[in-house]
């Protein structure tokens, strides 16, 4: 059996602009990372693999840059990389992604189960991994916080929801979508990054997948967007109060009431 | 520390190679080529740890891939409490083993990849490990290992950074490095008076933005940061401390480096 991680290639939170004229995220130039999610999923896999002597494969779906990230999943200590890339993708929407890389799974073959980031930094909806079990018809769970118990048949999971958390056991094979919570993904060594970037990425295209190519990319997506808007903030002032502990929240108190604000 | 003083050496901080796969190697080769250069000039290499808190290699990683030359106190290796203590006892380690004698504690950076250091784990008291405690903790277990440095923020309240100052000492800080000097600082003079070696920050760069940032406070908006000429300047006021260059221009400003330090250096 192999476990499958589903990664994505996102912009470093810190590097993110929005084009005023489009109101588009602007990804030219900017410093990209592996969705902080994903690693979570990445670590949870890598665990995994020590319990049950599973191969973990990294899979991508993004432009030829996003190598970098499984080279990145590389470095943390998957066992093989898959990126699914080509300009027919470009544009396409969270059910297009899902359907994509369900495809993927498919051709990674021999997958038992597949992990994925609960969401993508970016885009922040939580749609794809469900997505993916859809289109396999393979069981899922969403919001999770614990894996374990894995057997030939089963794993068992723990889910955090707002007001509960619950275990249940998922049939397998399945997709799971984990928080960023219950481990903390490793970093990897200079000797781990140095034997990663040179080890082998599968490269797949449009015409590997079996999808309709009229299925595919933006004019296949059904979500349209319509309209987007960057926030704009006012200017913020920041006044250093000195002083003892004392004095410094004696003053903090005069100056929330000299501005009405107490 | 006091003897890099004495002979005007330099302490030239090296940013550490990020932990991502673009351009790895060249970026490698890169520090590489200055780590050999700042030690051929018989300066002091420092690399920090994960600065800003990005994932970076540590010092101690590269040294050791590489075969790095660490001369005796000429590698200063910076250490923040954004580490299980595992992690904080093996780069120790490693320093030991490669002959760094120089350790600079800092509070650091978090991010969500990097884990803050448990109290417990270094017998604090407090809710938090800041750089006290974390020097504590070495001076305790290392006491004729390393020599430990420590951060001075001029830009803090003066009484709180003081009183921080003095804590650090008692935990065991032999020398202390402060943040960029900009300007004619009258808190200099107080701090130099502890009788410890002191290494004043050059900013090497011009992007006055990041240097505001970096310092906490807005700067005048028609300020021009001239890095070489505050280099001189600060050379010539303070001929009792020793200078900590940080984002130097290899190019163009490591070659007058000793001129300025040597009382020529007219830029």
């Amino acid at each position: 059996m192999k476990i499958v991680v589903c990664i994505k290639q996102v912009p470093a939170a810190a590097s993110v602009k929005i084009d005023p004229e489009t109101h588009r995220i602007i990804r030219e130039g900017v410093q990209t990372v592996v969705n902080p999610y994903d690693l979570y999923a990445l670590q949870w896999a890598l665990n995994l693999r020590e319990e049950t002597g599973a191969a973990v494969a990294a899979l991508c779906m993004g432009p030829k840059s996003a190598k970098n990230s499984l080279y990145e999943a590389y470095a943390f200590g998957v066992d093989e990389a898959y990126l699914l890339s080509d300009k027919k993708f470009g544009g396409s929407d969270t059910l297009v992604t899902g359907t994509v890389l369900a495809e993927g799974i498919k051709k990674v073959g021999d997958v038992g189960l597949v992990l994925c980031g609960k969401q993508a930094i970016d885009g922040d909806t939580a749609q794809v991994a469900p997505g993916i079990a859809a289109h396999l018809g393979w069981t899922q769970a969403t919001c999770v916080t614990k894996i374990g118990n894995i057997s030939g048949e089963t794993v068992q999971v723990k889910r955090v929801f707002e007001h509960y958390t619950d275990r249940v056991m998922c049939k397998l094979p399945t997709v799971i979508a984990v928080e960023k919570a219950g481990l903390r993904p490793r970093v990897p060594s200079l000797k781990d990054w140095l034997r990663a970037i040179d080890m082998p990425i599968t490269q797949w295209g449009a015409e590997d997948v079996s999808v309709n190519e009229a299925e595919l990319g933006l004019d296949g997506s059904p979500t349209k967007v319509v309209r987007t808007k960057a926030a704009t903030f006012g200017d913020k002032e920041t006044t250093v109060i000195e002083g003892s502990p004392e004095q410094s929240a004696t003053r903090l108190f005069i100056e929330l009431a000299r501005r009405g604000l107490y | 520390m006091q003897k890099l003083i004495d002979t005007k050496s330099y302490i030239v901080e090296l940013t550490p190679v990020k932990q991502k796969a673009k351009d790895l190697r060249e970026r490698l080769d890169k520090f590489v080529a200055k780590f050999h250069q700042v030690i051929d000039a018989g300066y002091c290499v420092s690399i920090p740890d994960n600065p800003m808190g990005h994932l970076a290699f540590q010092g101690t990683e590269l040294i050791e891939e590489f075969g790095l030359p660490v001369p005796k106190d000429r590698v200063l290796c910076h250490l923040n409490t954004f580490h299980t203590i595992d992690e904080i006892e093996g780069i120790l380690s490693s320093c030991k083993t490669l002959g760094i004698g120089n350790v600079l504690i800092i509070s650091g950076d978090g991010s969500d990849r990097l884990p803050k250091l448990n109290p417990d784990d270094v017998g604090a008291k407090t809710n938090a490990v800041n750089s006290v405690e974390l020097a504590r903790y070495i001076d305790r277990h290392y006491k004729d290992v390393f020599r430990i440095g420590a951060a001075f923020n001029q830009y803090e309240p003066e009484a709180y950074e003081f009183e921080k100052l003095e804590k650090k000492l008692a935990a065991g800080v032999e020398f202390i490095i402060t943040q960029p000097v900009v300007g004619e600082e009258e808190i200099l003079s107080r701090l130099i008076g502890y009788n410890v070696p002191v290494f004043l920050e050059a900013w090497m760069s011009t992007n006055t933005t990041l240097l505001a940032d970096c310092i906490g406070y807005d700067l005048p908006h028609d300020y021009s940061h001239e890095p070489l000429e505050v280099l001189k300047k600060l050379t010539r006021k303070y001929p009792e401390c020793g200078f900590y260059t940080a984002l130097l221009k290899f190019k163009s400003q490591f070659p007058v480096l000793d001129d300025i330090w040597n009382g020529g250096g007219d830029t």
